[in-house]
């Protein structure tokens, strides 16, 4: 049996949203000035590569597109135990919605070689699409389950827990395939001794990060630029509105004996139509 | 000539005018979404004076297809066939892309439902045809678009008839409209729970085509083995009518039994959760509601020991009454709510449990209507 040779995690980097820093007064982010972070759905991606790693044998490389400043999740996946990295990074991507990623990120793929599953996220907080795996699936003819929460391998066959509506399923998928993992998957572990040893040793010497961290751009990977960014993306954000606050009409109960509160909100409210008889 | 105004050319995209709903169907009956969507679907139809259709994928249909015309459909294209049985992601994928490769001028939109067939199947579908797609809509609408950016010169110009897609982004703060007016179809999935359905009227005519299953070998690399559908009906949140949710004021797994407690005291009611109890693993995912979660409306929805946070918010807050049980009287749930008790919720819930369970209640309302009288 062959077994798992290339494990691909594809993570993101994103804005933080609940840190105040970077939210313009009209609700949109300046992402200059924006704390950033790695997208938290995608930590559930990384640590299912790293269990099939585990588990199952294999390298994992992790994978993201972004401004230079998305090294930090790349050194973030090199902590936590991941063997190599790519940063696909070039002006020429901006404004890309999620057709002309998953394309840009389709091209990285072929460019690295051969793999024998690929995770991703189940959606960013930024785009928040859950479309870019499913995408990136279909440029590669892939098979993919999404809303993977766990699996295990058998006979290079991958048996993988779907979440669904009303309950779950267990789908039998040939490798190579596409998993987008679901939040309710294990929270990512800690970070290894040798990975964080490593990343403090990388920060250090910028030569030796190169052979961790490889930088690429669209004349690498061979993307035909009309199909990246602004050109590449068939849709656009044509306008936003703040969405007004609601409230200061709720009625508050407070301060009374609670038998008088409860009576109070039932007579007050409709609830108890609802009320079995 | 001073005041000229310089028009942009008019850009018409190459479409049919057709609005295609990709139909669901679950346990032998049509998904309450794909109803939705007819309703939606209706209205956009109308507004480009094109025909609405609907397409429905499965085994042993029976009745289902007359059912969409009721509810709105002119056309519905049906696969009813064994192979189809449940949806997989590749065998569903043959089908629609040979169906909508089938058209001379292609369908000038098509939606699906956000489930997780939906999501699961638009963003293969968009992909395939490269066009746009928008995630999760709120809204949809019909319009026009002006697009005058010099930095994409080849498309600017006036575009008629633009499927506005609208989403709430970044938690709900902003709503988006998302438009992909060059290339048709322009797609979109809408959240469950939020389009309003068309009044069944079974005399609405409609046409019944049957479409062509023509599976190649790689469309079976993967296979359904298992279903499970271990959550009672109590997790049938889409339709519950009052919905009892517990966060992570419960403090405890063992909460979550007051909380059942509290929605069987409802006729047709169903019991939910905040992420962070689904996260600590109290309760399974699938009684998750918000933006990662489920969306639901029902007619009432109390939510107890929950802070209120946005993205539990945006899964819940079309429900008609909402009602909060918080003892931190600045808990963000109360800017929302429409009526809110401050206090424990462990002697809250009990004593809401006592009264309906009581008389009391009854006298109230005889002496009400007395009063009235
Ligand atoms: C990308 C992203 C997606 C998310 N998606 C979702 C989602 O889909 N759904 C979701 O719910 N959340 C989601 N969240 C998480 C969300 O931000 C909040 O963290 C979560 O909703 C908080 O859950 P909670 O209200 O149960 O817990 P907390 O915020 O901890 O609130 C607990 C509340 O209980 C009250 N309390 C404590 N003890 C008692 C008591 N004895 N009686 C009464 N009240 C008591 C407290 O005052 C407090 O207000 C998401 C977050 C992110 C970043
Ligand atoms: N720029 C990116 N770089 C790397 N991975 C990405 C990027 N954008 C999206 N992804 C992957 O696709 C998943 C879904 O993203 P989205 O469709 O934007 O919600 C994410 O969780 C990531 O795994």
């Amino acid at each position: 049996m062959p077994g798992i040779q290339n494990i691909f995690v594809l993570i993101k980097q994103v804005p933080d949203q609940s840190a105040k820093a970077g939210i313009n007064p009209d609700g949109t982010i300046d992402r200059a000035k924006a704390k950033r972070m790695l997208n938290p759905f995608d930590r559930y991606a990384l640590q299912a590569a790293l269990h099939t790693k585990k588990n199952y044998g294999g390298k994992v490389t992790a994978i993201s597109m972004g401004p230079p400043a998305a090294v930090e999740v790349l050194l973030e996946a090199l902590e936590h135990g991941v063997d190599k990295c790519y940063l696909l990074s070039d002006k020429r991507l901006a404004a890309s919605d999620t057709l002309a990623t998953a394309y840009a990120l389709y091209k990285v793929i072929k460019y690295i070689g051969d793999f024998d599953l690929v995770f991703c996220g189940l959606q960013t907080t930024d785009g928040d699409t859950a479309q870019v795996g499913p995408q990136i699936a279909e440029r590669l003819h892939l098979p993919q389950v999404t809303y993977c929460e766990d699996f295990k391998i058998e006979e290079n066959k991958i048996i993988a827990k779907r979440v669904v509506e009303g309950g779950y399923e267990w789908v039998k998928m040939q490798i190579p395939g596409l998993i987008t993992v679901a939040n309710s998957y294990h929270p990512l572990e800690y970070k290894t001794l040798r990975g964080a040893r490593m990343v403090q040793h990388l920060l250090r010497n910028e030569a030796q990060r190169a052979n961790y961290i490889k930088t690429i751009t669209l004349d690498d990977i061979g993307a035909d630029p009309v199909k990246c960014g602004l050109k590449g993306s068939p849709t656009i954000v044509a306008r936003t509105d703040k969405v007004s606050e609601i409230g200061g009409s709720c009625v508050i109960h407070q301060g009374l004996p609670t038998e008088q509160m409860v009576l109070d909100l039932l007579r007050d409210t409709k609830i108890p139509e609802f009320i079995k008889s | 000539m001073s005041n000229e105004i310089k028009k942009l050319p008019e850009i018409i995209t190459p479409s049919n005018k057709e609005v295609i709903i990709i139909g669901e169907v679950d346990n032998g009956e049509v998904k309450p979404v794909t109803i939705e969507l007819l309703g939606a679907g209706r209205d956009l139809a109308n507004k480009l004076s094109g025909i609405l259709s609907c397409t429905l994928c499965g085994f042993n249909l029976g009745d289902l297809p007359k059912k969409l015309i009721s509810y709105g459909a002119d056309i519905v294209y049906v696969a009813d066939d064994p192979l189809l049985k449940n949806y997989q992601t590749l065998t569903y994928r043959r089908v629609l892309i040979d169906f909508l490769s089938g058209f001379t001028l292609p369908p000038h939109i098509v939606l699906l439902g956000s489930t997780t067939t939906g999501r699961d199947l638009a963003p293969r579908l968009a992909a395939y045809f490269e066009t746009g797609l928008t995630a999760d809509c709120t809204e949809l609408d019909i319009g026009p678009y002006e697009h005058t950016n010099k930095m994409d010169p080849e498309k600017v110009g006036l575009y008629p008839g633009c499927l506005y897609a609208i989403r709430p982004s970044f938690g709900e703060s902003l709503k988006a409209r998302i438009l992909g007016p060059w290339k048709n179809p322009q797609m979109a999935t809408v959240r469950p729970g939020i389009m309003l359905p068309l009044q069944i009227d079974n005399n609405r005519k409609g046409e019944i085509k049957k479409l062509s299953v023509n599976l190649h070998p790689e469309d079976y690399r993967s296979e359904l083995i298992e279903v499970v559908h271990k959550i009672n009906k109590s997790v049938n949140l889409a339709e519950a009518d009052v919905i009892v949710s517990g966060g992570f004021g419960l403090g405890r797994a063992e909460g979550f039994e007051l909380i059942k407690e509290l929605a069987d005291c409802f006729e047709n009611s169903a019991t939910g959760a905040s992420r962070k109890v689904v996260d600590t693993g109290w309760i399974p995912y699938q009684y998750q509601i918000g933006q990662t979660g489920k969306t639901v409306r029902p007619k009432v929805y109390i939510a107890c020991g929950i802070s209120g946070a946005i993205q539990h918010r945006v899964g819940m807050s079309k429900s008609g009454l909402i009602i909060a049980i918080n003892k931190d009287p600045d808990a963000p749930v109360f800017k929302f709510a429409h009526h809110g008790i401050v206090g424990d919720l462990y002697q809250i819930i009990p004593e809401l449990i006592k009264q309906f369970k009581s008389n009391k209640l009854q006298l109230i309302k005889k002496e009400e209507e007395k009063l009235i009288a």
